[in-house]
Protein backbone atom coordinates (compact mmCIF):
# COMPACT_ATOMS: atom_id res chain seq x y z
CA UNK A 1 0.00 0.00 0.00
CA UNK A 2 1.14 3.23 -0.80
CA UNK A 3 1.84 6.20 2.04
CA UNK A 4 -1.58 7.66 2.91
CA UNK A 5 0.40 11.12 3.32
CA UNK A 6 1.11 10.82 0.07
CA UNK A 7 -1.88 9.64 -1.37
CA UNK A 8 -3.41 12.55 0.33
CA UNK A 9 -1.04 15.06 -0.68
CA UNK A 10 -0.08 16.34 2.99
CA UNK A 11 3.38 16.49 4.83
CA UNK A 12 3.28 13.49 7.71
CA UNK A 13 3.34 17.15 10.31
CA UNK A 14 0.09 18.21 9.13
CA UNK A 15 -2.83 18.96 11.80
CA UNK A 16 -6.04 17.08 11.54
CA UNK A 17 -7.60 19.72 9.57
CA UNK A 18 -5.47 20.12 7.14
CA UNK A 19 -5.86 16.25 6.49
CA UNK A 20 -9.47 17.02 6.32
CA UNK A 21 -9.56 19.76 4.09
CA UNK A 22 -7.32 17.38 1.76
CA UNK A 23 -9.35 14.80 1.75
CA UNK A 24 -12.05 16.32 0.82
CA UNK A 25 -10.65 18.33 -1.85
CA UNK A 26 -9.69 15.24 -3.34
CA UNK A 27 -12.97 13.47 -2.73
CA UNK A 28 -14.80 16.63 -5.03
CA UNK A 29 -12.14 15.88 -7.49
CA UNK A 30 -12.64 11.95 -8.23
CA UNK A 31 -16.36 12.32 -7.39
CA UNK A 32 -18.53 9.49 -8.87
CA UNK A 33 -20.44 12.10 -10.16
CA UNK A 34 -17.48 13.74 -12.23
CA UNK A 35 -17.34 10.34 -13.83
CA UNK A 36 -20.60 9.35 -14.56
CA UNK A 37 -20.47 7.09 -17.41
CA UNK A 38 -17.21 8.11 -18.38
CA UNK A 39 -15.10 5.27 -19.70
CA UNK A 40 -12.26 6.03 -16.94
CA UNK A 41 -14.69 5.58 -14.27
CA UNK A 42 -12.91 2.41 -13.08
CA UNK A 43 -10.03 4.34 -12.35
CA UNK A 44 -11.66 7.33 -11.13
CA UNK A 45 -13.52 4.43 -8.18
CA UNK A 46 -10.59 2.96 -7.45
CA UNK A 47 -8.60 6.25 -7.21
CA UNK A 48 -11.34 6.76 -4.64
CA UNK A 49 -10.90 3.85 -3.08
CA UNK A 50 -7.29 4.42 -2.24
CA UNK A 51 -7.85 7.86 -1.26
CA UNK A 52 -10.77 6.27 1.39
CA UNK A 53 -8.22 3.96 2.71
CA UNK A 54 -5.22 6.70 3.15
CA UNK A 55 -8.17 8.95 5.17
CA UNK A 56 -9.03 5.68 6.86
CA UNK A 57 -5.33 4.40 7.95
CA UNK A 58 -4.40 8.41 9.20
CA UNK A 59 -7.37 8.73 11.16
CA UNK A 60 -7.20 5.42 12.72
CA UNK A 61 -3.37 5.51 13.25
CA UNK A 62 -4.09 9.35 15.31
CA UNK A 63 -6.86 8.12 17.03
CA UNK A 64 -4.57 5.82 18.64
CA UNK A 65 -3.06 8.72 20.17
CA UNK A 66 -5.68 11.25 20.77
CA UNK A 67 -8.93 9.14 20.31
CA UNK A 68 -12.09 9.14 18.55
CA UNK A 69 -12.36 10.65 14.79
CA UNK A 70 -14.92 10.66 11.88
CA UNK A 71 -14.96 7.92 9.17
CA UNK A 72 -14.01 8.43 5.32
CA UNK A 73 -16.81 8.94 2.81
CA UNK A 74 -18.91 5.87 1.66
CA UNK A 75 -19.69 5.84 -2.16
CA UNK A 76 -23.57 4.85 -2.66
CA UNK A 77 -23.43 3.21 -5.43
CA UNK A 78 -24.73 5.61 -8.01
CA UNK A 79 -25.52 3.28 -10.92
CA UNK A 80 -28.27 0.96 -8.93
CA UNK A 81 -30.83 0.18 -11.31
CA UNK A 82 -33.93 -1.95 -11.04
CA UNK A 83 -35.05 -1.56 -14.50
CA UNK A 84 -37.98 -4.29 -15.44
CA UNK A 85 -36.13 -5.36 -18.89
CA UNK A 86 -33.11 -8.51 -17.85
CA UNK A 87 -31.95 -7.06 -22.19
CA UNK A 88 -31.51 -3.81 -20.82
CA UNK A 89 -30.04 -4.55 -17.92
CA UNK A 90 -27.57 -6.84 -19.88
CA UNK A 91 -26.64 -4.15 -21.89
CA UNK A 92 -25.88 -1.76 -18.96
CA UNK A 93 -23.78 -4.38 -17.78
CA UNK A 94 -21.57 -3.81 -21.20
CA UNK A 95 -21.79 -1.01 -20.99
CA UNK A 96 -20.20 -0.44 -17.32
CA UNK A 97 -17.37 -3.28 -17.80
CA UNK A 98 -16.83 -1.11 -21.57
CA UNK A 99 -17.80 -3.69 -23.66
CA UNK A 100 -19.51 -1.32 -26.08
CA UNK A 101 -19.48 -3.60 -28.83
CA UNK A 102 -21.36 -6.43 -27.60
CA UNK A 103 -23.32 -3.76 -25.69
CA UNK A 104 -24.80 -2.33 -29.37
CA UNK A 105 -25.13 -5.57 -30.76
CA UNK A 106 -27.40 -6.41 -28.17
CA UNK A 107 -29.22 -3.20 -28.01
CA UNK A 108 -29.66 -3.38 -31.83
CA UNK A 109 -31.62 -6.68 -31.91
CA UNK A 110 -34.49 -4.96 -29.91
CA UNK A 111 -37.72 -4.67 -31.63
CA UNK A 112 -38.99 -1.89 -29.31
CA UNK A 113 -37.54 1.76 -29.84
CA UNK A 114 -38.47 3.18 -26.33
CA UNK A 115 -37.01 5.93 -24.56
CA UNK A 116 -34.27 4.00 -22.75
CA UNK A 117 -32.97 1.85 -26.14
CA UNK A 118 -32.45 5.75 -26.94
CA UNK A 119 -30.79 6.54 -23.74
CA UNK A 120 -28.24 3.43 -23.50
CA UNK A 121 -27.54 4.11 -27.34
CA UNK A 122 -26.30 7.47 -26.40
CA UNK A 123 -24.75 5.83 -23.50
CA UNK A 124 -22.38 3.99 -25.84
CA UNK A 125 -21.91 6.70 -28.13
CA UNK A 126 -21.01 9.00 -25.09
CA UNK A 127 -18.22 6.16 -23.89
CA UNK A 128 -17.10 5.99 -27.29
CA UNK A 129 -16.52 9.31 -27.16
CA UNK A 130 -19.00 10.43 -30.95
CA UNK A 131 -20.59 13.37 -28.45
CA UNK A 132 -22.91 14.57 -31.40
CA UNK A 133 -24.39 11.13 -31.34
CA UNK A 134 -24.69 11.15 -27.96
CA UNK A 135 -26.36 14.03 -27.77
CA UNK A 136 -28.92 13.25 -30.18
CA UNK A 137 -30.08 10.04 -28.45
CA UNK A 138 -29.98 11.36 -25.24
CA UNK A 139 -32.54 14.10 -26.50
CA UNK A 140 -34.67 11.50 -28.46
CA UNK A 141 -35.03 9.74 -24.58
CA UNK A 142 -35.80 13.15 -23.30
CA UNK A 143 -37.98 14.03 -25.11
CA UNK A 144 -39.94 10.34 -25.03
CA UNK A 145 -39.69 10.24 -21.15
CA UNK A 146 -39.56 14.08 -20.27
CA UNK A 147 -39.37 13.05 -16.32
CA UNK A 148 -36.72 10.91 -16.02
CA UNK A 149 -34.00 12.33 -14.19
CA UNK A 150 -31.40 9.94 -15.45
CA UNK A 151 -31.72 10.82 -18.85
CA UNK A 152 -31.86 14.54 -18.02
CA UNK A 153 -28.67 14.31 -16.42
CA UNK A 154 -27.07 12.61 -19.18
CA UNK A 155 -28.25 15.09 -21.60
CA UNK A 156 -27.04 17.86 -19.55
CA UNK A 157 -23.60 16.65 -18.87
CA UNK A 158 -23.19 16.15 -23.02
CA UNK A 159 -24.24 19.93 -23.28
CA UNK A 160 -21.41 20.97 -21.18
CA UNK A 161 -23.60 22.42 -18.76
CA UNK A 162 -21.80 19.78 -16.46
CA UNK A 163 -18.33 20.81 -15.49
CA UNK A 164 -15.84 18.78 -13.62
CA UNK A 165 -14.14 20.18 -10.20
CA UNK A 166 -11.05 21.26 -12.13
CA UNK A 167 -13.28 23.26 -14.61
CA UNK A 168 -14.97 24.58 -11.99
CA UNK A 169 -12.01 26.09 -10.41
CA UNK A 170 -10.87 27.19 -13.56
CA UNK A 171 -14.20 29.38 -14.20
CA UNK A 172 -14.08 31.41 -11.39
CA UNK A 173 -12.40 34.44 -13.00
CA UNK A 174 -15.45 36.22 -11.84
CA UNK A 175 -14.55 35.70 -7.95
CA UNK A 176 -12.49 38.75 -8.00
CA UNK A 177 -15.09 41.10 -9.03
CA UNK A 178 -17.78 39.42 -6.47
CA UNK A 179 -14.62 39.47 -3.90
CA UNK A 180 -14.34 43.59 -4.36
CA UNK A 181 -18.12 43.96 -4.24
CA UNK A 182 -17.96 42.01 -0.84
CA UNK A 183 -14.79 44.18 0.07
CA UNK A 184 -16.66 47.39 -1.27
CA UNK A 185 -20.19 46.64 1.12
CA UNK A 186 -18.11 45.60 3.97
CA UNK A 187 -15.68 49.46 3.96
CA UNK A 188 -19.32 51.11 3.15
CA UNK A 189 -20.81 49.43 6.21
CA UNK A 190 -17.88 50.46 8.01
CA UNK A 191 -18.26 53.93 7.21
CA UNK A 192 -21.61 53.97 7.96
CA UNK A 193 -20.88 52.98 11.76
CA UNK A 194 -22.08 49.15 11.09
CA UNK A 195 -18.18 48.70 12.82
CA UNK A 196 -19.38 50.02 16.07
CA UNK B 1 5.03 27.55 -34.54
CA UNK B 2 1.91 26.23 -35.42
CA UNK B 3 -0.79 24.16 -33.32
CA UNK B 4 -4.32 25.09 -31.82
CA UNK B 5 -3.04 22.86 -28.54
CA UNK B 6 -1.61 25.65 -26.84
CA UNK B 7 -1.46 27.70 -23.12
CA UNK B 8 -2.89 30.64 -21.97
CA UNK B 9 0.41 32.56 -21.94
CA UNK B 10 -1.08 35.78 -20.19
CA UNK B 11 -2.52 32.77 -17.08
CA UNK B 12 1.01 31.02 -16.99
CA UNK B 13 3.27 31.50 -13.85
CA UNK B 14 6.18 32.74 -14.83
CA UNK B 15 8.13 29.39 -13.91
CA UNK B 16 5.24 27.34 -16.37
CA UNK B 17 6.00 29.61 -18.89
CA UNK B 18 9.88 29.35 -18.53
CA UNK B 19 9.48 25.31 -18.57
CA UNK B 20 7.07 25.70 -21.42
CA UNK B 21 9.56 27.62 -23.71
CA UNK B 22 11.92 25.00 -22.77
CA UNK B 23 10.28 22.45 -23.27
CA UNK B 24 9.37 23.67 -27.21
CA UNK B 25 12.92 24.76 -27.24
CA UNK B 26 13.90 20.91 -26.35
CA UNK B 27 11.54 19.38 -28.93
CA UNK B 28 12.86 21.40 -31.94
CA UNK B 29 16.80 20.51 -30.53
CA UNK B 30 15.45 16.52 -30.25
CA UNK B 31 14.16 16.95 -33.89
CA UNK B 32 17.23 18.33 -35.31
CA UNK B 33 19.69 15.98 -33.05
CA UNK B 34 17.36 12.75 -33.87
CA UNK B 35 16.20 13.33 -37.55
CA UNK B 36 18.19 16.23 -38.68
CA UNK B 37 18.47 19.94 -39.22
CA UNK B 38 15.04 20.19 -41.33
CA UNK B 39 13.16 18.10 -39.07
CA UNK B 40 13.94 21.25 -36.56
CA UNK B 41 11.00 23.23 -38.76
CA UNK B 42 8.23 20.41 -37.91
CA UNK B 43 8.00 21.65 -34.23
CA UNK B 44 4.82 22.85 -33.15
CA UNK B 45 2.91 23.63 -30.23
CA UNK B 46 0.24 20.27 -30.59
CA UNK B 47 3.49 17.88 -29.80
CA UNK B 48 5.06 20.11 -27.38
CA UNK B 49 1.54 19.65 -25.58
CA UNK B 50 2.17 15.85 -26.42
CA UNK B 51 6.06 16.17 -24.27
CA UNK B 52 4.25 17.75 -21.33
CA UNK B 53 1.77 14.56 -20.99
CA UNK B 54 3.98 12.20 -21.69
CA UNK B 55 6.14 13.60 -19.46
CA UNK B 56 4.13 14.40 -16.29
CA UNK B 57 4.81 11.13 -14.84
CA UNK B 58 8.05 11.59 -13.87
CA UNK B 59 9.60 14.33 -12.32
CA UNK B 60 10.22 17.91 -14.28
CA UNK B 61 13.83 17.31 -16.66
CA UNK B 62 16.77 19.75 -15.98
CA UNK B 63 17.35 22.53 -19.08
CA UNK B 64 20.78 24.08 -20.06
CA UNK B 65 20.88 26.88 -22.61
CA UNK B 66 21.50 25.54 -26.22
CA UNK B 67 22.40 26.78 -29.55
CA UNK B 68 19.30 28.33 -31.28
CA UNK B 69 19.37 28.26 -34.87
CA UNK B 70 16.16 30.78 -34.75
CA UNK B 71 18.64 33.08 -32.87
CA UNK B 72 21.15 32.93 -35.46
CA UNK B 73 24.15 33.63 -32.19
CA UNK B 74 22.06 33.22 -29.49
CA UNK B 75 21.21 30.59 -26.95
CA UNK B 76 17.89 29.46 -25.04
CA UNK B 77 16.84 27.39 -22.38
CA UNK B 78 15.48 24.00 -23.53
CA UNK B 79 15.09 21.14 -21.49
CA UNK B 80 17.39 17.84 -21.86
CA UNK B 81 15.73 15.13 -22.30
CA UNK B 82 16.57 12.80 -25.32
CA UNK B 83 14.73 9.98 -23.88
CA UNK B 84 11.46 11.94 -23.23
CA UNK B 85 11.49 13.73 -26.51
CA UNK B 86 12.06 10.36 -28.43
CA UNK B 87 8.01 9.68 -28.94
CA UNK B 88 6.96 13.52 -29.52
CA UNK B 89 9.50 14.11 -32.17
CA UNK B 90 8.40 10.40 -34.17
CA UNK B 91 4.78 11.36 -33.66
CA UNK B 92 6.19 14.91 -35.46
CA UNK B 93 8.01 12.99 -38.30
CA UNK B 94 5.22 10.59 -38.88
CA UNK B 95 2.54 13.04 -38.60
CA UNK B 96 4.08 15.54 -40.71
CA UNK B 97 4.99 13.28 -43.67
CA UNK B 98 1.98 11.17 -43.90
CA UNK B 99 0.06 14.52 -43.94
CA UNK B 100 2.44 15.19 -46.97
CA UNK B 101 1.49 11.91 -48.80
CA UNK B 102 -2.00 12.99 -48.34
CA UNK B 103 -1.75 16.46 -49.69
CA UNK B 104 0.13 14.50 -53.03
CA UNK B 105 -2.33 12.05 -53.21
CA UNK B 106 -5.04 15.02 -53.26
CA UNK B 107 -3.40 17.54 -55.59
CA UNK B 108 -2.50 17.41 -58.72
CA UNK B 109 0.95 16.54 -60.67
CA UNK B 110 1.89 20.30 -61.00
CA UNK B 111 0.79 21.29 -57.29
CA UNK B 112 1.73 18.58 -55.80
CA UNK B 113 5.32 18.95 -56.29
CA UNK B 114 5.92 21.09 -53.60
CA UNK B 115 4.58 17.98 -51.45
CA UNK B 116 6.61 15.62 -53.44
CA UNK B 117 9.70 17.60 -52.58
CA UNK B 118 9.19 17.63 -48.97
CA UNK B 119 8.52 14.11 -49.05
CA UNK B 120 11.51 13.07 -50.29
CA UNK B 121 13.69 15.53 -48.08
CA UNK B 122 11.82 13.90 -44.88
CA UNK B 123 12.44 10.52 -46.20
CA UNK B 124 15.44 9.48 -44.19
CA UNK B 125 13.71 11.07 -40.89
CA UNK B 126 10.51 9.16 -41.60
CA UNK B 127 12.20 5.76 -42.10
CA UNK B 128 13.60 6.20 -38.58
CA UNK B 129 10.70 7.40 -37.04
CA UNK B 130 8.71 4.04 -38.14
CA UNK B 131 11.03 2.44 -37.24
CA UNK B 132 11.03 3.39 -33.65
CA UNK B 133 6.92 3.33 -33.53
CA UNK B 134 6.12 1.07 -36.09
CA UNK B 135 2.46 0.78 -34.84
CA UNK B 136 2.11 4.24 -34.49
CA UNK B 137 3.00 4.28 -37.88
CA UNK B 138 0.18 1.84 -39.21
CA UNK B 139 -2.54 3.26 -37.44
CA UNK B 140 -1.53 6.49 -38.84
CA UNK B 141 -1.91 5.00 -42.48
CA UNK B 142 -4.82 3.32 -41.85
CA UNK B 143 -6.82 5.87 -40.33
CA UNK B 144 -5.87 9.14 -43.03
CA UNK B 145 -7.27 6.23 -45.38
CA UNK B 146 -10.30 5.97 -43.39
CA UNK B 147 -10.53 9.68 -42.89
CA UNK B 148 -9.94 9.78 -46.92
CA UNK B 149 -12.67 7.28 -47.66
CA UNK B 150 -15.48 9.44 -45.69
CA UNK B 151 -14.36 12.81 -47.11
CA UNK B 152 -15.00 11.13 -50.15
CA UNK B 153 -18.28 9.99 -49.39
CA UNK B 154 -19.04 13.30 -48.28
CA UNK B 155 -19.94 11.89 -44.96
CA UNK B 156 -22.35 14.05 -42.59
CA UNK B 157 -21.19 12.44 -39.21
CA UNK B 158 -18.95 14.93 -37.48
CA UNK B 159 -18.47 12.36 -35.42
CA UNK B 160 -17.07 9.81 -37.72
CA UNK B 161 -14.78 12.05 -39.10
CA UNK B 162 -13.94 13.38 -35.86
CA UNK B 163 -13.28 9.61 -34.54
CA UNK B 164 -10.61 8.77 -37.82
CA UNK B 165 -8.35 11.60 -36.44
CA UNK B 166 -8.42 11.22 -33.03
CA UNK B 167 -8.08 7.86 -32.67
CA UNK B 168 -4.38 8.76 -34.95
CA UNK B 169 -3.76 11.25 -31.77
CA UNK B 170 -4.93 9.08 -29.24
CA UNK B 171 -2.46 6.29 -30.91
CA UNK B 172 0.28 8.75 -29.35
CA UNK B 173 0.24 7.63 -26.22
CA UNK B 174 -0.65 3.53 -27.59
CA UNK B 175 3.05 2.38 -26.67
CA UNK B 176 2.87 3.62 -22.95
CA UNK B 177 3.42 0.26 -21.03
CA UNK B 178 0.85 1.01 -17.63
CA UNK B 179 -2.70 0.72 -18.67
CA UNK B 180 -3.28 3.13 -15.54
CA UNK B 181 -1.24 5.47 -17.57
CA UNK B 182 -1.88 5.08 -21.42
CA UNK B 183 -5.52 4.86 -20.88
CA UNK B 184 -6.08 8.22 -19.21
CA UNK B 185 -3.90 9.52 -22.10
CA UNK B 186 -5.37 8.17 -24.78
CA UNK B 187 -8.54 9.61 -23.68
CA UNK B 188 -7.07 12.95 -23.08
CA UNK B 189 -5.81 12.84 -27.04
CA UNK B 190 -8.80 11.12 -28.24
CA UNK B 191 -10.90 14.14 -26.84
CA UNK B 192 -7.97 16.81 -27.87
CA UNK B 193 -7.72 15.02 -31.60
CA UNK B 194 -11.67 15.39 -31.42
CA UNK B 195 -11.46 19.23 -30.37
CA UNK B 196 -8.54 19.81 -33.12
CA UNK B 197 -10.62 18.55 -36.47
CA UNK B 198 -13.85 20.24 -34.98
CA UNK B 199 -11.80 23.43 -34.59
CA UNK B 200 -9.69 23.26 -37.96
CA UNK B 201 -13.13 22.27 -39.54
CA UNK B 202 -14.84 25.37 -38.40
CA UNK B 203 -11.45 27.41 -39.40
CA UNK B 204 -11.36 26.73 -42.37
CA UNK B 205 -15.24 26.22 -43.38
CA UNK B 206 -15.37 29.68 -45.05
CA UNK B 207 -12.32 28.94 -47.48
CA UNK B 208 -13.87 25.26 -47.98
CA UNK B 209 -17.56 26.77 -48.83
CA UNK B 210 -15.69 29.25 -51.66
CA UNK B 211 -13.41 26.28 -53.25
CA UNK B 212 -16.72 23.68 -52.74
CA UNK B 213 -13.94 21.48 -51.12
CA UNK B 214 -15.52 18.71 -48.70
CA UNK B 215 -16.23 20.30 -44.70
CA UNK B 216 -18.42 18.12 -42.44
CA UNK B 217 -19.71 21.08 -41.08
CA UNK B 218 -21.37 21.51 -44.71
CA UNK B 219 -23.16 18.71 -44.19
CA UNK B 220 -24.00 18.34 -40.81
CA UNK B 221 -25.58 22.17 -40.09
CA UNK B 222 -27.15 24.73 -42.45
CA UNK B 223 -24.23 27.04 -43.83
CA UNK B 224 -25.03 30.73 -45.19
CA UNK B 225 -22.37 32.29 -46.98
CA UNK B 226 -19.41 30.04 -45.41
CA UNK B 227 -20.81 30.65 -41.52
CA UNK B 228 -22.99 28.43 -39.53
CA UNK B 229 -25.75 29.86 -37.69
CA UNK B 230 -25.68 31.22 -34.24
CA UNK B 231 -27.74 28.00 -32.92
CA UNK B 232 -25.51 25.89 -34.94
CA UNK B 233 -22.25 27.84 -33.56
CA UNK B 234 -23.47 27.00 -29.98
CA UNK B 235 -23.94 23.43 -30.91
CA UNK B 236 -20.54 23.07 -31.42
CA UNK B 237 -19.40 25.45 -29.03
CA UNK B 238 -21.11 23.03 -26.13
CA UNK B 239 -19.55 19.92 -28.21
CA UNK B 240 -16.23 21.03 -27.95
CA UNK B 241 -16.93 22.05 -24.50
CA UNK B 242 -18.05 18.87 -23.59
CA UNK B 243 -14.77 16.84 -25.25
CA UNK B 244 -12.50 19.72 -23.07
CA UNK B 245 -14.58 18.55 -19.89
CA UNK B 246 -13.47 14.73 -20.97
CA UNK B 247 -10.34 15.39 -21.19
CA UNK B 248 -9.98 17.75 -17.80
CA UNK B 249 -11.67 14.64 -16.67
CA UNK B 250 -8.69 12.43 -17.85
CA UNK B 251 -5.87 14.69 -17.02
CA UNK B 252 -7.00 14.66 -13.23
CA UNK B 253 -6.36 10.61 -13.08
CA UNK B 254 -2.85 10.81 -14.50
CA UNK B 255 -0.50 10.58 -11.64
CA UNK B 256 1.42 13.99 -12.22
CA UNK B 257 4.81 15.00 -11.13
CA UNK B 258 5.44 17.37 -13.37
CA UNK B 259 3.93 20.23 -15.39
CA UNK B 260 0.13 19.73 -13.46
CA UNK B 261 -0.52 23.55 -13.70
CA UNK B 262 0.63 23.94 -17.56
CA UNK B 263 -1.27 20.89 -18.26
CA UNK B 264 -4.34 22.53 -16.58
CA UNK B 265 -3.64 25.59 -18.33
CA UNK B 266 -3.82 24.25 -22.10
CA UNK B 267 -6.95 22.05 -21.81
CA UNK B 268 -9.41 24.45 -19.19
CA UNK B 269 -7.54 28.17 -20.59
CA UNK B 270 -6.01 27.53 -23.60
CA UNK B 271 -8.70 25.52 -25.95
CA UNK B 272 -11.31 27.39 -25.04
CA UNK B 273 -9.71 30.53 -25.99
CA UNK B 274 -8.58 29.32 -28.74
CA UNK B 275 -11.94 27.57 -30.11
CA UNK B 276 -13.45 31.11 -28.94
CA UNK B 277 -10.79 32.87 -31.27
CA UNK B 278 -11.85 30.89 -34.48
CA UNK B 279 -15.31 31.70 -33.88
CA UNK B 280 -14.35 34.83 -34.19
CA UNK B 281 -12.36 34.35 -37.16
CA UNK B 282 -9.11 36.00 -35.09
CA UNK B 283 -7.39 32.50 -35.48
CA UNK B 284 -6.40 32.59 -39.41
CA UNK B 285 -3.24 30.87 -40.09
CA UNK B 286 -1.16 34.20 -41.27
CA UNK B 287 -2.60 35.23 -37.31
CA UNK B 288 -1.58 32.58 -35.26
CA UNK B 289 2.09 32.97 -34.39
CA UNK B 290 0.32 36.56 -32.82
CA UNK B 291 -2.63 35.17 -31.82
CA UNK B 292 -0.75 35.13 -27.93
CA UNK B 293 0.23 38.04 -28.21
CA UNK B 294 -3.34 39.83 -28.58
CA UNK B 295 -4.84 37.54 -26.22
CA UNK B 296 -2.43 39.07 -24.21
CA UNK B 297 -3.47 41.90 -25.00
CA UNK B 298 -6.91 41.97 -24.40
CA UNK B 299 -6.04 40.85 -21.07
CA UNK B 300 -4.31 43.90 -20.43
CA UNK B 301 -6.68 46.24 -22.04
CA UNK B 302 -9.67 44.37 -19.73
CA UNK B 303 -6.99 45.29 -16.55
CA UNK B 304 -7.02 48.66 -17.92
CA UNK B 305 -10.98 49.13 -17.70
CA UNK B 306 -11.54 47.31 -14.85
Amino acid sequence: MKDPYEVLGVARTASDSEIKTAYRELVKKYHPDNYANNPLADLASEKMKEINEAYDAITKARAGSSGGYQSSYQSHGSNAYSGANSAYAQVRAYINANQLDAAESMLNTAANRDAEWYYLKGCIAYRRGWLDEARQNYQTAVAMVPNNYEYQNALRTVQGGYTPYRQANYQNNNMDTACELCNTLLCLNCLCGGCR
Amino acid sequence: MFGYVRPRRDLLAPEDLEAYRAAYCGLCRALGKQYGFAARFLVNYDMTFLYLLRASAAPAAQSARCWCPAKLCGRKDCTLDPEGFGAAAACTVILTVEKLRDNVRDEGFFRGLPYRFLTLLYRRAYCRAARRLPDFAALTVRQLHALHALEAAKSPSIDAVADAFAQIVAGCAGDLKDPALRRPTEQLLYQTGRFLYLADALDDLRGDCQQDAYNPLRYRFSVSDGALTQGDLDYLTQLTDSSVNLAGAALALLPMRAHEALLENVIYLGLPSVFAAVKAGKFQSRDRIQWNKNAKRENEDKETDR
